[in-house]
């Protein structure tokens, strides 16, 4: 079969224009800036989340140092109440929106279609939209700080508080744009991701095969097609209230605030869920590898993956507990909040009895799964604590609960996606970080979190409330504050040495990881690892696989390398070369680069300001708008000459030693 | 294995030190773990047992992975090469830890859904009613001391002083944005939500002062909005409210006589004080300005009222609570039990300072988002420009609000 004729038959390279538009001629470039702003390479743009997610997480790390120097001691007087309320607010949204979400959309844009064996997403421009589109919010959010001050009202944004009359500065206004529009970028991710899964598995990759980490980023992005669109909902009412004089939120014209409420945090919730399932994913895939076992259990893993994904949406209100739904209502999302305990407590459990009668290796990657386990335990049962509503009502509002989603979402989320970075490195960038650098980060990052929340426990049950620029002496808070605030600059160390780490391993990119003594010639393989992105070269090749291997088992590649012998001993059965593609394919069809998600991107901040400040900027942005989307509808999904290479028409590589024919390669996008 | 019990005894200490730090009531008056009241008596009751599971689930989790990394280390490389037993999961232990915290939570889940019944028990007609108005960024209290359902008798902020030993039923409102009224000592905390008004039931076991502070995110002051609740012994208490209803008197002094009028002309477009005429009527005679003032009904969203000033002298704070009144030092209390009323204790201990720089420039000493005068929508209150002399003269006037 012929590889280059995909199933539109556009004819061939000849007969269509490269330049559909008579604008720009369509990007070719494989190097230089050009060719990453407009590539539509899942690998590619993984990593400009990555980065992007990086560059943010310095911006809301710093504005979380500001916050301990300011509480280090009472009457702090670093910052005014009033920038107090702009940095809180921004740390939370940054963290949340611009850091842990796209922390793990970097994984699973990179490493689901590695996974389930597709060479792309089943919408590479739409990807491509995303990012930009994520890129754009954090900007618009972030130029509020350039633009006369960030939101003031806190990420939960409470109305009325979030009104015009409270907060007249354009803070929350940016806060509103730059989340609508990073919602656009979930909504449209999610989209793909879904619809990349559940249609372009590998032969033979039935569900159930999938690995955890897929099967979790697929939950997640179920989470994010039904919980932004709440969210974008209630932030519509917001912008119409504080931009066009509507009254949703207008108590004196009969507005209830708790609407908002229930909005945000119906949002909220699952959004919590959105943050930790793809961590979840990262260590049930990094403790098998470290354990020399399967996942225990993948049936339970998966299902209270989906357990925790259904139930996410009945607890919402656990959030209010103090604001006076009443007893039935407290009552019920007390229940369900405990209950959600269940499948999260069978995930501990299980990772715990996957180590268990295993032989461990405790390196980086390692070392941060545990960490997870053990921190987001801690997180785990302070939030069982405040499902107990009465206890919730002295706890909420608190440091205690500050301590509580730190645990979550640092101890559990952010440690998961380091151990993740350290494991999947050298498979993104063909070079491994020094993993003992990588175990002494560890050291100092485990100690410098419990340092910083540790206390806040103690601080939340001694009674002193969150979102507070200043507190005073003699309540007990002083010792415990200035503990916190020594551990946040520790965590800054280790986050520096952890860039220190990527810098000098960079330079060293030619030493190779150990692996059971030998160095080896490829970095194909470096953790003797067990589903299908380590059966390709690193860094993975543009075209992902030579040929799409057929998958007969969960683990599919640690089992072409292993099996029984006849005294049914498990033993290697095949050298890793052997079962390892080469990535040296040729003629394979990809989708072609395009300017085109950039431009539509690019018009939404326009549209973004003309909203605060001259409606004429929404012109202008809007049409800019059409213009990409006519380019983008006029534009074929990929050049019919386009390869990954300059050799199109060649004979289609050799079937590799696992016996698949070349049969199966095919046209890496669907449909676009 | 001589390392391992001096590690042990290190936990232990710091563990004692953790315990420690965390349990002096004293050092922590705002804490959440020393209830003086049955309603936080009932919430401590239910928690601390929970604390005790998820104490004893820490330590098992925690020393599980312990164990596990330890025991089931890889000595080496080489090590790491043997395969261990590929067991794919165990469905009767999965299923056993599934069903088992289900277990322990449906327990607790009974437990807490009964105390959250029992917590939202209307409390008995003979309760103190009181209702609260969060705004930014103080609280009013208003008692409906005759039991007629009209919160007029006693308007007054800051402190809320209650009897001893009595359930206190709480009508908590907003008059801006969402607050929260929490004194931990007390009860839990409930949102103060503009267009609503939500119930909290408190009772003081002991005379004494219960601190807490507003809880829900509202604005520049949110860590400035604090709460201060005064039990006295059931006598104190009605002598403290019946002080409360004496009508207001014009004062005699000449310098407070210029406060009065300085009041008058400057401060009554927000504050009130309850029975006051205005001076230029030459007293008592002016049935217009005699009017009861009425805070509006609606919720406007904005704050435009400000604290009611009847008998300020009797409260121990000011300022959303932020400064307090009154210097408490060892010669100020040396003066008898209640210093704070006498005209010694007024004159020598009353906290001159801050109420001069509060009047002379209020917004230089909490954040506030007054304006540059008194506004509709300002909030909180804006530098009036008064002069020296009319600080003096206020001042003198305030003084004798008792």
């Amino acid at each position: 079969m012929s590889t280059t004729d995909g199933p539109l038959a556009l004819g061939t390279g000849g007969a269509l224009t490269t330049r559909p538009m008579g604008v720009f001629a369509r990007p070719g470039e494989a190097k230089g800036w050009r060719s990453w702003v407009t590539t539509v390479d899942h690998k590619r743009i993984g990593i400009m989340y990555g980065a992007a997610a990086l560059f943010f997480f310095l911006i809301g790390g710093i504005e979380a140092l500001l916050i301990r120097l300011q509480l280090a001691a009472p009457d702090g007087k670093l910052l005014s109440a009033d920038l107090y309320n702009q940095v809180f607010t921004m740390h939370g949204t940054t963290m949340i929106f611009l850091v842990v979400m796209p922390i793990g959309a970097a994984f699973m844009n990179y490493l689901m279609p590695l996974q389930i064996g597709a060479r792309d997403v089943a919408f590479p421009r739409l990807n491509a939209f995303s990012f930009w589109c994520f890129l754009g919010g954090g900007i618009v959010l972030n130029s509020s700080w350039l633009l006369g001050g960030g939101a003031d009202g806190g990420w939960f944004m409470y109305a009325p508080n979030s009104g015009v009359i409270f907060s007249p500065t354009h803070g929350i206004d940016f806060w509103n744009m730059g989340l609508l529009i990073t919602g656009i970028a979930s909504l449209v991710g999610a989209i793909n991701l879904i619809t990349t899964v559940l249609n372009m598995r590998a032969p033979g990759m039935t569900l159930m095969k999938m690995p955890v980490f897929t099967w979790m980023s697929l939950v997640t992005q179920f989470l994010l097609l039904f919980a932004i669109p709440v969210l974008t909902a209630a932030q519509f009412l917001l912008m119409f209230d504080r931009l066009f004089d509507a009254r949703f939120f207008d108590v004196s014209a009969g507005a209830d605030p708790l609407l908002w409420e229930h909005l945000f945090w119906i949002f909220g919730h699952p959004e919590v869920y959105i943050m930790i399932l793809p961590a979840f994913g990262v260590i049930s895939e990094i403790i098998p590898v470290f354990a020399r076992k399967p996942i225990f259990g993948y049936p339970f893993m998966v299902f209270s993956g989906i357990a925790i994904g259904f139930m996410g949406w009945g607890v919402w209100a656990h959030h209010m507990f103090a604001s006076g739904i009443g007893p039935i209502s407290v009552a019920a999302f007390s229940v369900s909040t405990m209950f959600i305990a269940v499948p999260t407590g069978v995930k501990i459990l299980n990772w715990l009895a996957t180590m268990w009668g295993g032989k461990l290796r405790f390196s980086a990657p390692m070392m941060y799964s545990i960490g997870l386990v053990t921190m987001f335990t801690i997180g785990g049962l302070s939030g069982v604590t405040h499902a107990v509503s009465p206890a919730d009502t002295q706890q909420t509002d608190t440091y205690y609960i500050v301590a509580h989603f730190h645990y979550v979402l640092f101890g559990g989320a952010l440690f998961g996606f380091i151990g993740g970075w350290y494991f999947w490195w050298p498979k993104v960038f063909g070079y491994a970080l020094n993993d003992r650098a990588g175990k002494i980060n560890f050291w100092i990052l485990l100690v410098g979190f419990n340092l910083t929340f540790g206390p806040m426990h103690i601080l939340g049950l001694q009674g002193m409330p969150r979102r507070v620029y200043t507190y005073r002496d003699g309540y007990g808070f002083n010792l415990w504050n200035l503990v916190s605030t020594i551990g946040a600059f520790l965590i800054a160390v280790s986050f520096l040495y952890f860039f220190w780490n990527i810098y000098s391993s960079r330079r060293q990119a030619r030493a190779l990881v150990k692996v059971k003594g030998q160095r080896l010639t490829t970095l194909g393989d470096p953790w003797d690892g067990r589903s299908l992105e380590w059966m390709v070269p690193s860094p993975t090749p543009v075209h992902n696989f030579d040929v799409i291997p057929t998958v007969t088992v969960l683990d599919e590649f640690w089992h072409r390398k292993y099996g029984e012998d006849e005294n049914g001993r498990l033993v290697r059965i095949a050298a890793t070369e052997e079962v390892s593609q080469k990535g040296d394919a040729l003629g394979v069809h990809l989708p072609s680069p395009s300017y085109w998600p950039l431009v539509l991107a690019f018009g939404l901040p326009w549209i973004a300001y003309g909203l605060i400040y001259n409606l004429w900027f929404c012109v202008f942005g809007g049409l800019i708008v059409v213009a990409g989307m006519y380019g983008w509808v006029m534009e074929p999904s990929s050049e019919p000459g386009d390869h990954h290479d300059d050799h199109p028409h060649t004979e289609p590589h050799p079937s590799d030693a696992s016996g698949e024919t070349a049969a199966t390669t095919e046209e890496a996008a669907l449909v676009d | 294995m001589t390392r391992r019990p001096r590690l042990l005894k290190l936990t232990a200490l710091l563990f004692g030190l953790a315990v420690v730090a965390t349990s002096c009531a004293d050092d922590a008056p705002q804490t959440t773990l020393k209830p003086k009241g049955p309603k936080a008596d009932t919430i401590n009751d239910l928690i601390n047992p929970i604390f005790g599971i998820a104490a004893v689930v820490f330590v098992l989790i925690m020393g599980g992975a312990l164990y596990v990394a330890y025991r089931f280390r890889a000595k080496d490389d080489t090590d790491f090469d043997d395969f261990p037993e590929q067991v794919h999961g165990n469905f009767t232990l999965e299923i056993g830890w599934t069903i088992l915290p289900a277990l322990i939570l449906l327990i607790v889940g009974v437990f807490t859904v009964v105390t959250v019944f029992d917590l939202a028990k209307k409390p008995p007609p003979e309760a103190l009613q009181v209702e609260i108005i969060g705004q930014q960024w103080w609280w009013e209290y208003r008692y409906d001391i005759d039991g007629d359902g009209t919160y007029e008798e006693i308007i007054t902020a800051n402190d809320l002083v209650i009897p001893e030993d009595r359930e206190i039923s709480l009508h908590i409102k907003s008059r801006d944005v969402i607050h929260s009224w929490w004194a931990p000592a007390l009860n839990g905390k409930r949102d103060a939500v503009p267009g609503r008004t939500h119930p909290l039931t408190i009772q003081a076991d002991r005379p004494g002062e219960y601190i807490g502070q507003c809880t829900e995110f509202c604005g520049l002051s949110h860590a400035e909005m604090r709460i201060k609740v005064v039990a006295l012994t059931k006598d104190e208490f009605d002598g403290w409210a019946q002080t409360q209803q004496v009508p207001f008197e014009n004062p005699t002094d000449e310098r407070a006589q210029a406060g009065w009028s300085a009041f008058a002309g400057q401060c009554t477009s927000c504050h009130r004080i309850t029975g006051m005429t205005d001076p230029a009527s030459g007293g008592d005679d002016l049935a217009s300005a005699d009017a009861p003032f009425e805070y509006p009904e609606a919720l406007d969203q904005v704050s435009g009222a400000a604290p009611n000033l009847t008998k300020f002298m009797s409260r121990s704070t000011f300022a959303g609570a932020k400064f307090d009144l009154r210097k408490d030092t060892p010669e100020c209390r040396a003066l008898g039990e209640n210093w704070a009323y006498t005209e010694e204790g007024l004159e020598r201990c009353l906290n001159r300072t801050d109420l001069e720089a509060w009047l002379r420039n209020p917004p230089a000493e909490k954040a506030m988002a007054a304006g540059e005068a008194a506004a509709p929508d300002s909030r909180g209150m804006p530098n009036l420009n008064l002069s020296e002399d009319q600080i003096d003269d206020l001042v003198a006037f305030l003084i004798t609000l008792k």
